[in-house]
């Protein structure tokens, strides 16, 4: 389980303390939390220090009980890379390699072999409906099916955490219903996914929504969507 | 699969500012090779002169170089010294020379008169000529001119060669090509060039030993027992020249390092601008993921794969600038001066690899550090 505790970050602009992320504690569980606030509430800033990317002024980030926050940039680099996937919302796939290597490069960063590799990718590719566009470049997908190969990615080492950070935000609204229908498959196949976005639409989707405001937690919400789901799986 | 194809389309992604530092490295490995096939080449042509010399003791002034006989200095007491002590040292020939050198710009107005004694012929000296026409022997008012000199400037049977308004010679023997140095002497008797320079002196004596008798212990026993002169043997000479070569190789190599340096930076550069323009794609990396050393070694192999492609490209140029070159010389001056060996193959390509992981070093480190949060643009 992913857990934030007390977590701070504050950034010196000259004189002036910003604090972008101020006593934030929660434990996410199993499925898909969405965080949500007006712009400069701190979203990204959170996002970051969650997934490693930053490393907390004051607090610390858990990981399955082990405190994450506090390691060196490679050992969080392997973190993420072994418990961790992501969907951002551009800038998501690396332009030189094809949709297959995209979906393979965490592979090799394990350190699977190639045979290995390009199955699992063919199967993930297969599995979010791209099986045919495997070997185009990304500047030959539309930006739906550039976020459907970040989710295949996100799933290459079967992560049991997600983070999407306006995976939505640039898409026409057909795709983005079949990107945040595979989101949901994800968490309610048990993963933990994480959900930054400012669309309120979107976040009804979530088994629960934290909303922030000036970097502060302000309120848990639990929307009807995500009873109704809960109450399916009981 | 995944690094090499990241490598290979980065660079074919950028297909003009690729080949340009490609063609950087080119020219600058070729210069290496050929600058320094020279010195293979001169070391080569070397070994192969004196394979053809005759006699295996050349003696010289003392402090003298080998190979530049200069105005004559060794004196007739000299000769005559050598050849009392020459029955007790197992010498069976003394062969006393002069060399007269008149200079031009360029090889066909250039020639080199050995002088040789009455009844030695150019043959005694370099047992591989051959006579193509005439006689061997000049006489007493010939010349016998060797075959690429004969070839260059037209030399025939009958023809007159004007020493100076006294001395004129009539060409009495031309010889084979043998594809060496002596090739481009004129053989002439030795009291012809002693008229000419107004001397009795001799530039060097060839000394011939008996069979199974050691040059080297021949040469140092000459030298104790004959004053004033250098005793050397073809390993003395190989030696020295060895010495020479290397000095110019070091110089040479200077030269051509202005040029590696220029396609060191130019690699340097690119990558550079590679790493700056693609800061989101490393970003992207590290953030799923790839640690600091991944990044480092996925820049370095670009650098690395420009190195070794343009110096496998440049070693190629080389060759063929190599191979020009010896046309030239060959044609010219009988002597293939140029030669790219083995050794200067794989020294070529350690110095591109060396140059590629040199210059690809910074930018490799500039792109590992890179912060997640900063390249991705999420602060």
């Amino acid at each position: 389980m992913l857990e934030a505790v007390g977590l701070c970050k504050r950034y010196y602009q000259g004189e002036l303390d910003v604090v972008a992320v101020d006593h934030f504690t929660y434990a996410f569980p199993p499925g898909l939390t969405a965080i949500v606030g007006p712009s400069g509430s701190g979203k990204t800033t959170l996002l970051n220090l969650l997934a490693g990317f930053d490393v907390p002024t004051e607090g610390e980030v858990r990981l399955d009980g082990r405190v994450f926050s506090t390691l060196s940039e490679d050992e969080r680099a392997e973190v993420r890379l072994r418990h961790m996937g992501f969907v951002f919302q551009q800038w998501n796939l690396i332009p030189t390699l094809t949709a297959l290597e995209n979906v393979a490069f965490p592979l090799m960063l394990a350190g699977h072999s190639l045979k290995e590799r390009t199955e699992r990718a063919q199967a993930l590719l297969a599995a979010v409906g791209l099986e045919r566009r495997a070997k185009h470049l990304p500047s030959r997908l539309s930006g739906g099916e550039q976020q459907r190969v970040a989710i295949a990615r996100a799933l290459a080492l079967d992560p049991p955490v997600l983070f999407a950070d306006e995976p939505t935000g640039n898409l026409d609204s057909a795709s983005g219903a079949r990107v945040v229908e595979l989101l949901l498959a994800q968490a309610q196949a048990g993963r933990t996914v994480i959900l930054v976005t400012h669309d309120l639409e979107l976040s009804r989707k979530a088994d629960r929504i934290l909303h922030l405001r000036d970097g502060r937690l302000m309120r848990v919400e639990t929307p009807s969507a995500g009873l109704t789901r809960a109450a399916q799986s009981l | 699969m995944e690094v090499l194809a990241l490598v290979y389309r980065n660079l074919r992604a950028r297909p003009v500012r690729s080949l340009l530092t490609l063609l950087g490295i080119v020219v600058a490995t070729a210069s290496m090779v050929l600058f320094l096939s020279f010195g293979e080449g001169l070391r080569r042509a070397l070994g192969a002169e004196l394979s053809r010399v005759g006699p295996a003791i050349l003696v010289v002034p003392e402090g003298a170089e080998a190979f530049s006989p200069g105005y004559p200095e060794l004196r007739p007491e000299t000769l005559e010294a050598i050849r009392r002590v020459a029955p007790s040292l197992g010498i069976v020939q003394v062969i006393p020379t002069a060399v007269f050198a008149r200079g031009g710009f360029d090889p066909s107005s250039s020639f080199v008169f050995q002088g040789l004694p009455a009844g030695v012929t150019a043959r005694d000296l370099y047992p591989n000529l051959r006579l193509a026409k005439g006689s061997m022997d000049p006489g007493d008012w010939g010349a016998v001119v060797g075959g690429g000199v004969a070839r260059r400037n037209n030399l025939d049977l009958g023809k007159t060669l004007r020493l100076s308004p006294q001395v004129t010679l009539r060409v009495v023997g031309v010889l084979e090509r043998s594809g060496g140095l002596a090739d481009n002497f004129i053989y002439v008797p030795l009291p012809v060039i002693h008229a000419l320079l107004n001397t009795g002196n001799y530039s060097s004596i060839l000394v011939a030993i008996e069979p199974g008798r050691r040059a080297e212990e021949v040469a140092r026993a000459l030298e104790e027992r004959v004053s004033g002169i250098d005793a050397q043997t073809t390993g003395d000479v190989m030696r020295f020249a060895e010495r020479a070569v290397r000095i110019s190789d070091l110089v040479r190599f200077g030269i051509s390092l202005v040029a590696l340096v220029v396609g060191g930076l130019l690699v340097a550069n690119t990558v550079m601008m590679s790493v700056y323009e693609r800061i989101r794609e490393f970003g992207l990396m590290r953030a799923l993921g790839a640690k600091r050393r991944f990044i480092f070694g996925l820049v370095l192999l670009e650098a690395l794969v420009l190195g070794l492609a343009g110096g496998l490209l440049g070693l190629l140029l080389g060759q063929a600038a190599s191979g020009l070159v010896n046309w030239f010389t060959l044609r010219e001056v009988g002597l293939a001066l140029s030669a790219v060996t083995l050794r200067l193959a794989s020294f070529a390509l350690l110095v591109a690899v060396v140059l590629g992981l040199a210059a690809g070093f910074l930018p490799a480190r500039t792109a590992s550090r890179i912060r997640v949060v900063e390249a991705l643009g999420r602060v």
